[in-house]
């Protein structure tokens, strides 16, 4: 199957993860070791980088509704920047903009964040 | 019940068995029997008649209790050494009442002479015990040595054997009839052949080339003392003395009878302890070999026992410490980033993590490709440990090309690797890499398998709960198409008949795949199907579908579904849209994709989930199409991972909307089939079309 890796950037408080390639059932695990490695370091202020990635499954959505609760609790966000139009599409379908904020570009939401 | 009726039939059985065996043994007693009453009669008997008489009787309690000790010595499998050890035990006894009776029979008999020619009771019961004793103790020398005999498995050992006994009888018998000095050189011809016959029966003993090396050391010290006692006790036997007085007046052939068999057993032994001896230097070497053909059996132990890694894993281990007499031999496995004990035998784990560091010190995984030795280092005060092991010898074990574990076997300060063990460990550990990478391959085609059959039951889930055909109405044309993925993609869609004039219709979609997403599809059925019993408002339905799923779902986890039903009174299509891909219209050359607001079932709470649904309602017209299906569809990919695209199957609606509802789909189907013919489907792929007849 298709490749999927992740990188993990600091910018002040606000941690950056960079996605590549496919999220999908098999691949979702990384995301979600990246996303409770964050919450362990105390890390809640995230912004998900989706420039280079080419698709995402519904297994692949579900990663961002595992850790969001627990995020928003610890007065922290996922905040969700550079989506390619099918990427937003498929976000779009199933609601997602109405629970998530979705920037046009990365700068933007980590403003966001020193913004609140 | 049944069990203990069983058991006391045994016990009846078993009890029948013993008395038939014991025939022999009631022969005899009745022959012994007769033997003592001849003797309360008759004494010292002095005619022909009387002398042959009572040696037949004698032959005969003797024939009779070696019968019956061929049968008890049948009837369980005695090991060569253990019968040795018993000679030894009746020889040592015997010698004890020889050398007694010498002392303690004169003192009962105040003159023994004086009684042996003119016997009372109580001599007669005494020398009658001392006779039956000796008997005894010579058939069972008898019995053991032809034991002994026969397990050298010659040919005619029968022959040799029984040619030999005859000659031991005739020379026993010949005593008494012979002693005249003309024909005194008959009895004699008959011993000389006796002997020569012993010393025949005596050489070529096969049977101790079995036994291993310890074991013929411990023969060799019992064959000679008891060689020594065989002698000891013809020596003191010897005409003059008590015993040999009781047995010449109870029977001359008797005593030489006694005499002949303690000889063929001194003869014997003697053998016995040569043999033996010349055996020793070379036992060693015949254990070795004895060892390299169980290793053989081992080899294919190892065969049998690729079904269970570890299992595999243990017999690696303990036929490597067997195979090269090592103290300890234990699997380091390279696990990831740190290699860990996988198997250890004869060492504990603590210990052999202790030991592998060190190995590891020396010797990488890359680096090792053969067979090596190594002492370990200078011993660390207070660890018994690395005192028990002072060198180790490390083999890898490959698999796929790569070094993935080592075998290790290690030996204490005062042994060594010979060249032999080394050899014999490299061989092993050829085939044990062998077996470990058929164990992981096995193991690898049963986790495929596995997950097949774990597939297959997903999909005969899916396959009970997608409706089998579509409802039929005049003013609505219907066609559904299901194409599973490989890996069940969680695809549903159902009909509902609400009412007379109301039918229902869902079509959804589960996130994830396999098992997981068939169980959650099964639930969402359920869901709808009681709901659309109870409500009629799609969005009521999907509120209430989010509230139980928000509930029973785990937060990765969602559904995106679209509900809606057909008005057949009021000509209107009203629907809700949870997440889940949008409602294609077409209506003559006009075509729209109709996308309400609406999340996912299971991702927010009901309140936000009410708030952001939108109901929407459509006042149909003749021929209108309304298309629903699921990403499958549009995310239908070409060799170049491109998407079928909304575009694409809008345009082929829009190009064949005047076929009918089953048409339309095929056309559909065949489309995406073109497309992606170069790539697997990764996805369920679901269409329901609509269209309206009235």
């Amino acid at each position: 199957m298709a490749d999927f890796s992740t990188s993990i950037r600091e910018s002040g408080e606000v941690s950056i993860i960079d996605l590549k390639g496919f999220l999908d059932a098999h691949t979702a695990p990384t995301l979600e070791n990246n996303f409770a490695q964050l919450i362990k370091d105390s890390k809640f202020k995230i912004v998900v980088n989706f420039e280079d990635l080419a698709y995402i499954s519904s297994a692949g959505l579900g990663v961002f509704m595992a850790f969001i609760e627990n995020i928003r609790d610890n007065k922290g966000d996922i905040k969700l920047t550079n989506m390619s139009d099918k990427v937003f599409n498929i976000f779009d379908l199933l609601g997602f903009p109405l629970l998530y904020e979705i920037y046009k570009n990365e700068q933007e939401a980590i403003n966001k964040f020193s913004g609140s | 019940m049944n069990y203990k009726i069983f058991t006391h039939a045994a016990l009846k059985l078993n009890f029948i068995k013993q008395n038939i065996v014991s025939t022999q043994a009631q022969f005899f007693f009745i022959a012994s029997a007769l033997m003592f009453v001849f003797k309360i009669f008759f004494g010292t008997p002095d005619t022909f008649i009387l002398i042959l008489l009572l040696d037949v009787i004698i032959a005969a309690s003797i024939f009779f209790l070696l019968l019956a000790l061929i049968k008890f010595e049948n009837s369980r499998t005695a090991a060569p050494l253990s019968l040795v050890l018993n000679v030894g035990i009746l020889l040592a006894i015997m010698f004890f009442i020889l050398v007694f009776s010498d002392y303690l029979l004169p003192g009962i008999f105040d003159n023994i002479n004086l009684k042996l020619n003119n016997p009372g009771l109580v001599y007669n019961i005494v020398s009658f015990i001392y006779v039956m004793l000796m008997i005894g103790f010579i058939s069972f020398f008898l019995i053991t040595l032809r034991h002994f005999f026969f397990l050298n498995q010659r040919k005619n050992v029968k022959v040799y054997f029984n040619t030999m006994l005859v000659f031991f009888i005739l020379a026993s018998l010949s005593i008494n009839f012979f002693s005249d000095e003309e024909l005194s050189f008959l009895s004699t011809t008959f011993f000389a052949v006796s002997v020569l016959l012993m010393i025949f029966n005596s050489i070529r003993i096969s049977w101790i080339a079995f036994l291993s090396k310890k074991e013929k050391t411990y023969l060799l010290l019992l064959s000679f003392v008891i060689t020594i006692l065989f002698i000891v006790n013809i020596l003191n036997s010897a005409e003059g003395n008590i015993y040999s007085q009781i047995l010449t007046a109870f029977s001359p052939s008797l005593r030489q009878f006694n005499q002949m068999i303690m000889i063929y057993g001194s003869i014997y032994f003697v053998f016995l302890f040569f043999t033996t001896l010349f055996h020793l230097p070379t036992a060693e070497a015949y254990d070795r070999k004895a060892q390299e053909v169980t290793s053989l059996q081992y080899f294919s132990k190892l065969i049998t026992e690729v079904l269970d890694f570890n299992d595999l894993a243990e017999t690696v281990t303990d036929i490597t410490q067997k195979l090269s007499g090592s103290k300890a031999s234990w699997i380091i496995w390279k696990n990831g980033v740190k290699p860990s004990t996988l198997a250890a035998k004869n060492i504990g784990f603590i210990e052999s993590d202790k030991l592998t560091a060190q190995i590891l010190e020396r010797i990488s995984f890359e680096n090792l490709t053969s067979t090596k030795t190594f002492s370990l280092k200078e011993r660390v005060v207070n660890n018994t440990s690395e005192n028990l092991f002072s060198v180790v010898s490390v083999s890898p074990i490959k698999t796929r090309g790569e070094t993935q574990g080592i075998l290790v076997a290690a030996k204490g300060q005062d042994q060594i690797f010979t060249q032999d063990d080394l050899s014999a460990i490299e061989t092993f550990s050829d085939y044990a890499s062998v077996a470990i990478e058929n164990s992981r391959l096995l193991e690898e085609s049963i986790e495929k398998e596995r997950l097949e059959k774990e597939l297959d039951v997903a999909r005969e889930i899916q396959r009970k709960i997608l409706p089998s055909d579509v409802p039929k109405y005049p003013a609505l044309d219907i066609a559904s198409v299901f194409i599973p993925a490989f890996e069940v993609g969680g695809d549903y869609y159902d009909f509902f008949k609400i009412s007379e004039t109301k039918l229902g219709f869902v079509i959804a979609d589960v996130s994830g795949k396999g098992i997981s997403a068939a169980f959650i599809m099964a639930e969402v059925k359920g869901i709808f199907e009681s709901l659309s019993k109870t409500m009629e408002r799609p969005k009521e339905i999907l509120i209430k579908a989010n509230d139980i799923l928000k509930e029973t779902l785990d937060s990765k986890s969602f559904v995106s579904a679209a509900y809606g039903y057909f008005d057949f009174k009021e000509n209107k299509l009203i629907f809700a849209r949870a997440g889940h891909c949008p409602l294609f219209l077409l209506r003559g050359a006009d075509s729209k994709q109709i996308r309400p607001s609406g999340l996912g079932l299971g991702l927010s709470s009901k309140e936000y989930f009410e708030q952001t649904l939108e109901e929407y309602s459509i006042d149909l017209m003749k021929d209108d199409t309304i298309v629903l299906y699921t990403d499958g569809v549009t995310e239908a990919k070409n060799e170049r991972l491109e998407d079928f695209g909304d575009k694409h199957f809008l345009n082929v609606l829009q190009a064949n909307v005047l076929l009918n509802a089953e048409e339309l789909s095929n056309k559909i189907i065949k489309e995406i089939t073109v497309f992606s013919s170069s790539h697997d489907q990764y996805d369920d792929i679901t269409l329901v079309i609509f269209k309206w007849q009235q």
